[in-house]
């Protein structure tokens, strides 16, 4: 099983729900523009738990679980890295000093990206199975 | 008539002359204002005289007739309108009529420039499509078609507002005046730029002329990166999955980064508020769209794993052909021929501030291009021993790639070392990618587009030559933007932040998003469905119906065992 009629409806359950939210914030002024922001922030919500409901009838891919933790924790680092830079241009007042900073910063991130993440995606990756 | 005679009747006509003339004076001054039925002719000034007399000598009506193969009667002083007919034409009329034809030519020049950017999705379908298997090229063609709706809708929906609402002060545009709402934040006695908030469905204030040529030629930047994860997630990539994860990266993700680069936001920023060279400069997107969509592309592909049969058990890699080679190189040509329109177009105009540039531009990008395919072609001739055809045509695009953003800046010789830098970083980063990070990415677009865009935006922070003048300034900070070569220490600092902000927060934000998506939608085709080629049952309809397929190579055929579904 792959694409089905209910996916469309999903979708376009989305793109609606998506639209009606952004018409209530470009008329956010007027009632019924907070009105139709809600409408739709609650709809689109709706929609993905729409989606999440189908989702077991497309079939099983060739993927295992496991780790969840290992990657938020290998994106949060990445994140970590950027923080670092920010941190460093309030707190470094020279342009070298900066620099410095801001090269960690980048090595931090890319630490998460490409060791951490990919390490914790792989350890149940199908080819090893 | 004796003396005394003269002299009484001297002074009977002398004092009948002087009263006389009072009269006649006192009448003068006493007499009422001329009725207002026409008003005095305004003194004719010496320059209103001149356009009248060059009026004159234009070619008549009559000569007009008699046709111009020349081109030298056509379009003179009588094509001014004047304000007030009456009047006749002034230097007031043929002052508006010129700042009017200066902003025309700006917006012809977005305009037509961003028709070329559009046509870069046929080049990217063909690409894509051409470095996956035949199994998958309606699926991977259609990914490529619908991300330009999709795209559309959602920068047209609130993306744009996003990225732009706050970009008032673009002289070339006429100002953009309506698109003044940057929301801010105070931060170490600084304002900061975070997003806009102007601009949403194009409604309101921002149904203007000059928004939609901005509009238009950002949001077809906004596609390309948003196109850029179809390649790396082809082949396993689920057809409702991917709708949903281009939508929202065309709402929020691609806006929030192009806001803080280019909409007035606190990347910009960097210069006026902390001294750091004209805050993050790039020009056309090395960062804003092309780092930001291999970076996505990275995060997706992290979530959505490899294709079957990609890697072996002891982690080695195997490769997986694509179907039609002379698409991919053609498509290569597409895209650089849309490149004339991605890089010279980001002036914004060619009638103002430096425009002039733009013919330096236009070959800086074909000087990066032509030593990114020989770099990446010659690399992979001399390690390999063959003249690789898929990875000459990603040398290109990587110098492509990476001159993007340092094209308004650099020199032709800067040019072209970066181009043949990023020609031999594409291979590494390919191989480093597929070999140590076990990443399949059927098409390269993490290392074209992600590791060259970050050279990119490196590039700029250390060639800028500082000869470009677009107005004397650059994000607000006066003087032309200059790397650490040429002696800016703070604008390769500046550039490092853009980079830091591109692996930290957008690949953070991509991943969160979509890990989200993996929740409710599940990103993956099933095993069957990915065996099968995804053209069918995604699709229902075989990319080539009438072709035979060669059977799978072994490794596909036990994947096939191993996953086979009842």
């Amino acid at each position: 099983m792959a694409a089905t009629k209910a996916q469309g409806r999903s979708f376009a359950f989305f793109l609606v729900a998506l639209a009606v939210g952004c018409v209530g914030m470009a008329t956010w002024s007027t009632g019924i523009g907070k009105l139709a922001f809600v409408a739709g922030a609650v709809a689109l919500v709706a929609s993905l738990f729409g989606m999440r409901r189908i989702k077991p009838e497309e079939g099983k891919p060739a993927q295992r679980a496991g780790s969840e933790g290992a990657k938020l924790g290998g994106a949060f680092v990445a994140l970590l890295g950027w923080l670092v830079t920010l941190g460093g241009l309030h707190v470094v007042s020279s342009t070298g000093g900066r620099i410095v900073l801001a090269l960690v910063g980048i090595a931090i991130s890319l630490f998460g990206m490409v060791v951490l993440l990919p390490r914790a995606v792989n350890k149940n990756a199908i080819w090893k199975a | 008539m004796t003396f005394a005679q003269r002299l009484v009747l001297s002074f009977v006509v002398c004092t009948a002359s002087t009263v006389a003339y009072t009269a006649a004076l006192g009448a003068q001054q006493a007499a009422p204002a001329p009725a207002a039925a026409t008003a005095p002719a305004a003194p004719v000034s010496p320059t209103t005289a001149e356009l009248k007399d060059a009026a004159a000598k234009a070619p008549s009506p009559a000569d007009l007739q008699k046709g111009d193969p020349g081109g030298t009667v056509t379009g003179t002083i009588n094509d001014v309108p004047p304000s007030d007919p009456k009047v006749g034409r002034t230097i007031g009329d043929v002052a508006n009529q010129l700042g009017q034809s200066t902003i025309a030519i700006n917006f012809v020049w977005t305009l037509i420039t961003g028709f070329l950017v559009m046509f870069m999705q046929a080049g990217f379908a063909m690409v894509e499509s051409g470095l996956c298997r035949a199994k998958n090229a309606n699926h991977t063609y259609m990914m490529n078609f619908l991300v330009y709706g999709c795209g559309l809708l959602a920068y047209w929906l609130v993306g744009f507002a996003i990225q732009m609402g706050g970009a008032a002060g673009n002289t070339n545009l006429g100002g953009l005046a309506p698109l003044a709402g940057e929301h801010t934040m105070s931060l170490f006695g600084k304002t900061w730029g975070l997003f806009g908030t102007v601009g949403l469905l194009l409604s309101g204030h921002a149904y203007d002329v000059g928004v939609m040529v901005i509009f238009l030629f950002e949001m077809v930047f906004m596609d390309t990166a948003l196109t850029i994860v179809t390649g790396a997630c082809a082949e396993r990539w689920k057809f409702l999955a991917f709708a949903a994860s281009s939508v929202l990266m065309g709402a929020l993700t691609y806006p929030l980064y192009g806001n803080w680069a280019w909409g007035g936001g606190w990347l910009a920023q960097l210069g006026s508020n902390l001294g750091l060279g004209h805050g993050y400069a790039d020009f056309a997107g090395s960062g804003v769209v092309h780092a930001v969509g291999g970076i996505t592309a990275l995060a997706v592909c992290l979530i959505i794993g490899p294709r079957i049969g990609k890697f072996n058990r002891d982690g080695s890699s195997n490769p997986i052909l694509g179907h039609d080679i002379s698409a991919v190189l053609i498509g290569c040509f597409i895209l650089a021929f849309g490149w004339f329109g991605f890089n010279p177009g980001s002036t914004l105009g060619a009638a103002t501030n430096g425009n002039l540039r733009i013919g330096t531009i236009a070959v800086d990008t074909m000087l990066a291009g032509c030593t990114g395919t020989f770099g990446a072609l010659l690399y992979m001739w001399i390690l390999k021993g063959k003249a690789d055809a898929s990875m000459s045509g990603n040398g290109l695009l990587a110098g492509l790639v990476a001159i993007t953003a340092p094209s308004g800046f650099v020199s032709p010789i800067g040019a072209a070392i970066i181009g043949l830098v990023a020609g031999v970083l594409v291979c590494v980063s390919v191989a480093f990618i597929e070999n140590v990070m076990k990443v399949d990415d059927p098409v390269g677009a993490i290392s074209v587009h992600g590791t060259n865009g970050l050279w990119g935006v490196l590039a700029v922070g250390l060639f800028a030559d500082g000869t470009s003048n677009y107005g004397g300034a650059w994000n607000g900070v006066s003087g032309s933007v200059t790397g650490l070569f040429y002696g800016d220490a703070g604008q390769f600092a500046a550039q490092l932040v853009g980079i830091s902000t591109l692996l930290g927060f957008v690949f953070t934000f991509s991943f969160v998003l979509n890990y989200a998506l993996e929740y409710f939608i599940g990103h993956r085709v099933s095993a069957a469905t990915e065996l099968k080629g995804l053209d069918l049952p995604e699709m229902g309809q075989l990319g080539y119906p009438e072709f035979v397929l060669v059977p799978e190579p072994d490794v596909m055929i036990q994947a096939e065992k191993q996953f086979a579904v009842a």
